[in-house]
């Protein structure tokens, strides 16, 4: 029974990653842009769910606009940031952006403080039991939240007209221009879903620890790297596959091999031995 | 003389007069992670260390002289503590130290200060080589093995455990807490069925949660701070784990409460501060730290307000700058009453005193019990 029950709480950890990492690979997709601010814009999400919540008094509002409002700082972080420098080699917009992750760091310390966030009265306290698995209601949340949303996602991207576009524009963005795509527009619009997700996944993990701090997304910044390389950079089923199974691999990785290796250093174990059998990752083309 | 030339003059005499000013202040250099991840205990040391200079100003400093802290960010990591002790031994001139960090940059800072013999004391980092840079560095606060030896006794002796399994961080703090535990537990009657261990970045228990639920133990032992335990206990309370649980200092935090709400009701720690004590010391400071930080009073900053009483005393006892005899009138603190209790140092310069459990009771740190036993909490001597 241990064992389902950790290979639940490996399946909610992924469903997290999986948030998070998808809007991390559709930038590298499209732009070929490591994008390690992304998880400072998770960390804004969690802030703002926790900072709104304790102000207005409604958690509802503060989960519906955390993650248009962070969106939209995903499309300004692309504007201001990327794309002065999108003529630059790949190691200019990186380091740019791991610049940018430092400062917003530094920046939540100054405006929030240093002790960290917490919910005055944390929502959604309750626990769930299916028979010898007992979890947390937010965990399930998790899960389902986002299965949901990224099974949204493959469907805009699968069968609606912008989803067209935007493959498109992936797979070659000067014919996608030619034939009259407006490629600045879906790079928008990129940018505005991953970090949206971000921000989904940054209010579930603020319920769940119910502690938010400057550096929560310290952790997200390089092990959402290890994923969609394992995942093959820019493929989002691969993506989604790497961060569900590196999920389950930590869950019992932190019991049976927590002595030996730190939890964190386990996905970049991961990440090499799938390398030395696929270097093009799990789904990446040959 | 002109205008011009009287202007300069007067500017040139005002600098004269600051400098001399300033040679009336006894400096005392402070080092804290002000940024980084520690940056809220940076915070509540420095907080501390200010409130303790500013009551010692107001009872007329050393000997007459005004102190000043003077204070440099090591974002709690070596490499900017080693810079950092240097600028305030060399540059700045302190005739002692004090860390209000870490145990990492607290040993490299402390061989700095040992190497230029300037006194330097340790308001709360654990590690055990920091007091064996030599006869200059201090401690006032518990070793790690100390500490945990008392969470054995609480364990078995006054909860009555015989099952316990371990949460152990996995830094020197973590380890040397649950190498004292262990060290003790067949004494006190406790058998360690489990031990897991997390990292500092590790804020999400999951799979540790389902582990220990699966054990079911009679308690839990977990180190860690505020910012692990908290996730924690509201995480393995969430998913129904009832058994007591017992922290350390490193808990020892209003912020402890507001992140694990309800579910830290019950939890005990092994600290030095007590909330609920009669001595005025520790009372006047709780409520003076109040009033000046906004925010209720922790270890960290007990300890800190704690590392510059004792300094502070020894450079009035001492009655010079001379930092050998300053050292030596440190070394030579007997029973000195401070906000974590009474001060005494063994031949290593590691402090004595008694640990202060404390419970958490509707909402808030309360008194549980003290540990006073000084076999069981003797810190090693070399």
């Amino acid at each position: 029974m241990l064992f389902i029950d950790l290979l639940v709480q490996g399946l909610i950890q992924g469903s997290s990653y999986a948030l998070i990492a998808v809007g991390l690979t559709l930038v590298y997709g499209l732009l070929r842009i490591l994008h390690v601010a992304h998880a400072g814009l998770f960390t804004l999400g969690a802030y703002i769910a926790v900072v709104v919540t304790n102000t207005l008094g409604s958690f509802w509002l503060a989960a519906v606009i955390a993650p248009p409002i962070v969106g939209l700082a995903g499309m300004l972080v692309y504007r201001l940031l990327y794309e002065p420098i999108l003529d630059q080699p790949p190691f200019v917009p990186l380091i740019a952006s791991i610049g940018l992750f430092i400062c917003m760091e530094e920046g939540f310390r100054l405006i929030f403080g240093p002790y960290g966030n917490s919910f005055d009265e944390a929502p959604f306290s309750a626990s769930l039991s299916f028979g010898p698995v007992y979890m947390q209601g937010v965990e399930a949340a998790t899960v389902v939240i986002a299965f949901v949303l990224l099974g949204a996602l493959a469907v805009l991207a699968a069968r609606t007209r912008l989803g067209t576009a935007w493959r498109a524009s992936v797979t070659d963005p000067q014919m996608a221009q030619s034939f009259g795509i407006d490629i600045v527009k879906v790079r928008y619009l990129n940018f505005f879903i991953g970090s949206a997700l971000a921000a989904v996944a940054g209010v579930l993990v603020a319920l769940l620890n119910n502690f938010v701090e400057p550096t929560l997304g310290s952790v997200p910044s390089y092990k959402m790297l290890a994923i969609i390389v394992l995942g093959g950079l820019g493929n989002v089923k691969g993506t989604l596959v790497a961060a569900l199974a590196l999920g389950v691999l930590e869950s019992f990785g932190t019991i049976y091999a927590g002595h030996l290796i730190d939890r964190d250093a386990i996905a970049f174990l991961f990440l090499i031995i799938v390398l030395m059998v696929r270097p093009q990752g799990f789904f990446g083309k040959a | 003389m002109n205008f011009k030339t009287f202007l300069a003059f007067a500017a040139v005499s005002a600098i004269a007069l600051t400098g001399s000013a300033w040679a009336e202040s006894v400096k005392i250099g402070f080092n804290a992670p002000l940024t980084g991840f520690a940056a809220a205990d940076g915070k509540s040391a420095l907080t501390g260390a200010e409130l303790a200079v500013e009551q010692a100003n107001a009872e007329g400093g050393i000997n007459g002289k005004t102190i000043e802290l003077v204070v440099y960010d090591d974002g709690a990591k070596p490499d900017q503590a080693v810079p950092a002790a240097k600028k305030l031994i060399g540059q700045d001139g302190v005739k002692i130290g004090i860390s209000g960090s870490y145990s990492g940059s607290t040993r490299a800072a402390a061989q700095v200060f040992q190497d230029a013999s300037v006194p330097y004391i340790s308001a709360y980092a654990i590690h055990p080589d920091i007091t064996r840079s030599g006869k200059y560095v201090f401690r006032t606060s518990f070793m790690g093995e100390v500490q945990g030896r008392a969470g054995a006794k609480l364990a078995g002796e006054m909860l009555g455990a015989k099952k316990v399994v371990l949460i152990t961080l996995q830094n020197d703090f973590g380890k040397s807490l649950a190498a004292g535990f262990k060290s003790k537990a067949a004494d006190f009657g406790v058998s360690v069925v489990n031990e897991y261990q997390y990292s500092i970045k590790d804020r999400q228990f999951g799979p540790i949660v389902s582990k220990v639920r699966a054990d079911n133990p009679d308690a839990i032992y977990a180190s860690g701070y505020f910012f692990t335990a908290g996730p924690l206990v509201k995480q393995l309370r969430a998913r129904g784990v009832k058994a007591p649980i017992i922290g350390q200092e490193g808990y020892d935090s209003d912020k402890f409460i507001d992140i694990a709400g309800p579910a830290a009701e019950g939890v005990i720690i092994t600290t030095s501060l007590d909330r609920d004590s009669k001595k005025p010391e520790t009372m006047n400071f709780i409520k003076s730290f109040e009033a000046k930080a906004g925010f209720g009073a922790d270890m960290v900053a007990a300890s800190a307000h704690t590392a510059v009483k004792v300094a502070v005393a020894a450079m009035r006892k001492a009655g010079t700058d001379d930092p050998a005899a300053i050292r030596d009138a440190i070394a030579a603190t007997r029973n000195l009453a401070v906000s974590t209790g009474s001060i005494s140092f063994n031949g290593l310069g590691e402090v004595t005193k008694a640990v202060q459990n404390q419970v958490v009771k509707g909402g808030k740190w309360r008194h549980h019990s003290v540990i006073d036993d000084p076999a069981l909490l003797a810190p090693p001597s070399e």
